[in-house]
């Protein structure tokens, strides 16, 4: 287990600038995008009331109150949550091809060392996991000092306060990034390590037989994602309106786990067995 | 002990190793020499559970490799195998991090010897001094076997000299230890016995004093009528 | 300590030569610490296990010995010396004697070109 806790410190090291790279910009764009766009907004109504002799009422019918959904909606805001996630989905591949192809071979070294060699697999896995929940917490933390900012930029006949649940609605998808229930966290989570363990296998597969192992890698996720998705087609297709929906969801969720429990299993037996450095 | 028994190995068509079989005792210097591409490499690979065979057996002390395995066996590659952008002091941390059997004196010892510092970065030093850290890194263990591939490729006159003095110091003494080679003049004096590999077997193994008291051969000699049959 | 060794010869032999040659000429002195298998695979560049052997087949032979743990020492036997002196001498003279056989060269011109021969290298020691 210690092992397992050095190798995950390891990892993390390993990614830490990069990462600190993506929290740097994140952090920036979107504070500056708050700015930014409030300031627009407020020149805006300036303009209108003061220059065009409007009423504030007309303006705000046309234009609308400001709320922190005008962020969300902008680049500013989703072009740096997109970044990371492109990020770390490259990041998913690149932890272990670094290993092959970086300019010592450093695999040589994690397969030697004194420990199961699913502690590897394991840890990496961990470090992709801990880097989304870093990200994520981070984005709760800045959604509620965006939230305060956006007070000192926009006065309060102007502004709209929503609350934290709104903010998150506000941008969709942002509900399977940040799920406002224990039960939507596990699943998004749950799907996205299975998803992680899944592609990790693959790319082992890809590592053991090389070029006859692309065809097998995608074969295989392929048929993870068929087994993961089998109970859906179950009940859409054979079975229509057989199963209550906390039903489907065990199923989902046992599905889930035999896709997971799979892929470790796979990574463990190619790691010990079959893996080439 | 090491026990390799009949292994073979293919790459894709390509039979590499044709059922390949020697032992490497402890306290011995185990020479692995053939023609570049002959497989050599391979078969310390296959010694860690690197690569995958085909069939036959590998033992190590009569027990097939584990992860305990590595705190008494250790392969040291052609090329450092540590991240470049780590310092020495931080390649040696790693090492001392995961192994039981880091013997910290010991790299101490070897980084005078070297006459290397500490501070350096991996990716600053010259081929040579990679070569040394590379073996530091393995030397360093108290492991009971040692697999060292070409320790002598590609490096100058002065390394190969250094290194060489390893082998008669105290840093190999009652180790059992591997080496591959393609060129068996640097190192003819200091080995007990040869493996000579051609075309996938194991076409010849000896021991060096043995051939010239027996025979009035040098290794040479040996490999020569070898290659030439 | 420096031998140049040829590849044909046993390692071993070749050390135990040499060692036999400076017992024979004194350079090693009766009683002298020798050094350890260790010392000596270094300063020769050789395999530890080849030093080891050479050791004990001169531990054997009487040329060295050894008391519990300490440094193994030259022999104090003058008779021993003598004959290792005696064994050198004798085994020149072998080859010397093969190597000139063909030639067909009478005993008073060989003993007259040696003692020229020893003559000059003694001047140009000087």
């Amino acid at each position: 287990m210690t092992n397992f806790f050095k190798l995950l410190r390891f990892e993390l090291d390993r990614f830490f600038k990069l990462y600190i790279v993506l929290i740097v910009v994140t952090i920036v764009s979107q504070l500056a995008g708050l700015v930014i766009i409030s300031k627009l907004y407020m020149r805006r109504a300036r303009e209108e009331i003061v220059v065009n002799q409007n009423s504030m009422e007309s303006f705000l019918e046309t234009y609308g109150q400001f709320s922190l959904a005008n962020l969300t909606h902008s680049l500013w805001f989703f072009g740096p949550i997109a970044l990371c996630i492109v990020s770390l989905l490259i990041y998913v591949f690149f932890i272990w091809y670094r290993d092959w192809f970086g300019k010592n071979t450093f695999i040589y070294r994690l397969l030697m060392l004194p420990t199961e060699r699913l502690n590897v697999y394991l840890a990496k896995a961990m470090t992709i996991f801990t880097m989304v929940l870093g990200l994520v917490s981070l984005q709760i933390v800045l959604i509620y000092l965006e939230m305060n900012l956006v007070r000192l930029l926009v006065p309060r006949d102007f502004r709209l306060d929503l609350t934290i649940h709104e903010v998150i609605r506000s941008f969709d998808y942002f509900n399977i990034l940040i799920p406002d229930s224990f039960l939507g966290f596990l699943i998004s989570y749950g799907t996205g390590l299975m998803a992680v363990f899944v592609l990790f296998t693959a790319i082992l597969i890809e590592r053991s037989y090389r070029l006859k192992g692309v065809f097998i890698g995608g074969l295989y996720v392929a048929a993870s994602f068929f087994v993961f998705i089998s109970p859906l087609i179950l009940s859409e297709i054979f079975l229509p309106r057989f199963f209550y929906p906390i039903e489907m969801f065990l199923l989902e969720v046992f599905a889930g786990l035999i896709v997971m429990t799979g892929a470790i299993w796979l990574g463990y037996y190619l790691l010990n067995k079959k893996i080439r450095v | 002990m090491i026990e390799v028994r009949e292994i073979t190995k293919r790459f894709g068509r390509k039979e590499v190793l044709k059922g390949v079989s020697f032992t490497a005792e402890k306290g011995e210097i185990t020479c692995l020499i053939g023609v570049n591409g002959v497989g050599k490499t391979t078969v310390m690979n296959a010694i860690m559970n690197l690569t995958p065979i085909q069939s036959g057996e590998i033992l190590i002390d009569g027990q097939k490799i584990n992860k305990r395995s590595y705190e008494k066996i250790m392969f040291i590659p052609d090329a450092i195998t540590m991240l470049p952008q780590m310092t020495i002091q931080q390649a040696m941390q790693f090492m001392d991090d995961f192994y039981e059997s880091w013997n910290e004196k010991r790299a101490k010892e070897l980084l005078d010897f070297f006459k290397l510092e500490e501070g350096n970065k991996i990716s600053n030093l010259s081929k040579g001094n990679t070569a040394k850290i590379n073996l530091l890194l393995g030397l360093a263990l108290d492991v009971d076997y040692l697999l060292m591939d070409e320790p002598f490729s590609g490096i100058d006159i002065f390394s190969r000299e250094q290194i060489a003095d390893v082998f008669t110091s105290h840093l190999v003494e009652d180790r059992g230890v591997i080496i591959t080679t393609h060129e068996i003049n640097d190192i003819e004096h200091l080995i007990d016995k040869v493996v000579i590999l051609n075309d996938g077997t194991v076409v010849k193994s000896f021991y060096t004093e043995e051939v010239r008291e027996k025979e009035g051969k040098s290794v040479i000699d040996v490999l020569r009528e070898v290659h030439l049959q | 300590m420096n031998i140049t060794f040829n590849k044909r010869d046993p390692l071993y032999v070749q050390v135990i030569r040499y060692f036999k040659e400076q017992i024979a000429t004194g350079a090693f002195e009766p009683g002298e610490e020798i050094p350890s298998r260790r010392e000596l695979a270094s300063k020769l560049k050789i395999n530890p296990n080849t030093a080891q052997r050479a050791y004990k087949e001169m531990e054997e032979e009487g040329l060295i010995y050894t008391e519990g743990n300490n440094p193994s020492k030259v022999t104090k036997d003058i008779e021993k010396i003598a004959s290792v002196r005696q064994e050198m001498i004798m085994e020149a003279v072998d080859a010397f004697v093969h190597a000139i056989r063909p030639i067909n060269v009478s005993l008073d011109e060989v003993v007259g070109l040696i003692e020229a021969k020893l003559n000059e290298e003694q001047e140009g020691r000087k």
